[in-house]
């Protein structure tokens, strides 16, 4: 009896306090995150000791000054502005474009390049989502709840601001590895850039991970596209009217041509970013992510249906291919008896050319860069799949109207499906 | 200079959570790629700053950024843009499954919202 009892009480106890945490409401779990973050970082500040501070403040010119202003404004016009979502997208666009404009500025060519053609994909991907969702978001909550979000967010903001501004003014306790990665990026890695001797060389093992992590987010993307066809989604996205008027010229002419024209110029970019990646800012990333927008403009230009036709390789093989050439480059290294992933390099000369570097690095490059191209490919054409079962007829012609193309009943199918000018 | 990179971590960080708290998926997403950038910035600024000192080796120079954090945060970027992609696409499935983008399980006494 006095068992059962205690049992009875406890799982009372007990339903009570996961039920009031656990109601299926992700704003209260999000808070209680927030708010044990903070109180366990509150703790460790009462508890600890801060030493002295060991390096001077520097000195900011206009400049800098100026790009921090830019983004305090989209920051804050974020937050005000945010109920309408394609103005928070150009807000976020400026605050993603300051960002890479400080890596810059701080040192760090490689991250802004990285940073800024992620964000044109990101732009991107957003902007096709929110060709379904709703343009506006309702204001639901009350006057109290957002009092006190704010007053959660201020104290978060604040303890950020002053861990950031603390650890910059010290050095670090112990002397940091990476004087090692300096000294050694040369003689071990074969390559003066040393972020990306770092990425392909020195941590292999840990990139090798993380690109495979990204083919699986973007197969993930893929699979959730393929349910969502297959299920009632798909009825109601052949049902759905376009909540804003479309244009009329779905692919300019102009833009067509303008695309077509340079794309071999940025594919001339992404090869020669790719090849200087060792020595110079740039690499499998970077590239992979210059050759993807060069293809997304080309889906963006002249159509979906356009581009695809004209696919030789479905982005999963890209992606499984990428992942297989890094891998099998590190299994290499098996056969001369060195452990997984480790690299090489020589150095060759061809009578007429400079002396140039050949690395087993550029080969594990190259599996980043069809990991990068096959990933951003695949999540991008999954999205752009949704949007075409949603309505508009793909046209049967690139370019809405070409001169080229007389025949007028042509012609006419095509304006017909491109809608009204 | 650090007093800037400093503010602006902790103004993306107090908009990220903000927009976090909020009702629907699109605004939560903007918070969760503010968050990002905040934290991409945070871990980068862990290898102090330094002006016009690229790590790319050159012979003549000895001062250089520290390489580490930026070869970390270099593959963070990539990745977020997969995560973000794989949030946008969960938010956007349950949307166009139920025609409502509320974070939060809505009681069937206030299911209905008036979406356009």
């Amino acid at each position: 009896m006095i068992f059962e009892g205690l049992v009875e009480w406890v799982s009372v106890v007990a339903r009570g306090f996961s039920y009031t945490l656990h109601n299926g409401a992700f704003t209260r779990y999000a808070m209680i995150g927030f708010v044990a973050i903070l109180a366990a970082g509150y703790h460790a500040w009462a508890t600890g000791t801060v030493g002295e501070a060991t390096r001077e403040l520097q000195t900011a010119g206009p400049v800098p000054i100026a790009g921090w202003a830019m983004l305090v404004v989209a920051t804050c016009g974020l937050v005000m502005l945010h109920r309408n979502r394609f103005l928070a997208l150009i807000l976020i666009g400026i605050v993603g474009l300051m960002v890479s404009v400080g890596f810059v500025f701080l040192s760090a060519p490689d991250l802004a390049m990285t940073q800024f053609t992620v964000e044109v994909v990101t732009i991107i991907l957003l902007l096709l989502a929110l060709n379904f969702l709703p343009n506006t978001t309702p204001v639901e909550s009350t006057p109290l709840r957002r009092i006190r979000d704010a007053g959660v967010a201020v104290v978060g903001g604040l303890a950020a601001f002053a861990l950031a501004y603390h650890y910059m003014l010290r050095d670090a306790v112990t002397s940091p590895i990476s004087e090692f990665h300096l000294a050694i990026s040369y003689k071990g890695g074969g390559g003066t850039n040393v972020v990306n001797v770092i990425l392909v060389d020195f941590r292999g093992f840990d990139t090798y991970g993380e690109i495979i992590v990204l083919g699986i987010a973007a197969l993930l993307i893929y699979a959730l596209t393929e349910t969502l066809l297959r299920g009632p989604v798909r009825a109601r996205l052949l049902n759905r009217i376009p909540d804003q008027a479309q244009a009329g010229d779905v692919h300019p002419m102009m833009m067509v041509v303008l695309t077509r024209v340079i794309m071999p110029l940025v594919l001339l970019v992404g090869f020669y970013i790719f090849l200087r990646g060792h020595n110079e800012p740039g690499g499998g990333f970077i590239s992979g992510l210059v050759v993807s927008i060069a293809v997304v403009m080309q889906y963006m230009a002249s159509g979906f249906s356009w581009a695809s036709a004209r696919l030789r390789y479905p982005y999963h093989g890209v992606i499984g291919a990428g992942v297989l050439i890094a891998g099998l480059t590190g299994i290499g290294s098996w056969f001369v008896t060195r452990p997984f992933l480790t690299s090489d390099f020589t150095y060759v000369r061809i009578p007429p050319f400079e002396e140039f570097e050949l690395a087993t690095a550029a080969l594990f490059d190259l599996g980043v860069f069809l990991a990068v191209v096959g990933a951003v490919m695949l999540s991008l054409e999954s999205f752009s799949r949704l949007a075409r079962r949603a309505g508009s007829e793909d046209s049967k012609f690139a370019m809405d109207i070409n001169p080229e193309r007389d025949d007028p009943s042509a012609e006419a199918a095509t304006t017909g499906t491109g809608g009204a000018p | 200079m650090e007093f800037l990179v400093a503010s602006a971590i902790g103004l993306m960080v107090a908009a990220g959570i903000y927009l976090v708290l909020r009702l629907r998926t699109f605004p939560v997403i903007l918070g969760i790629s503010l968050l990002t950038y905040a934290v991409n910035v945070f871990l980068f600024a862990s290898g102090r700053l330094v002006i016009g000192a690229p790590p790319v080796l050159r012979d003549d120079v000895t001062q250089y950024a520290d390489p580490l954090p930026q070869a970390l945060v270099l593959t963070a970027i990539v990745i977020s843009f997969g995560m973000t992609a794989v949030v946008v696409m969960i938010g956007l499935g349950a949307f166009l499954g139920t025609d409502d983008d509320h974070v939060d399980d809505q009681s069937e006494a206030t299911e209905p919202q008036g979406q356009a």
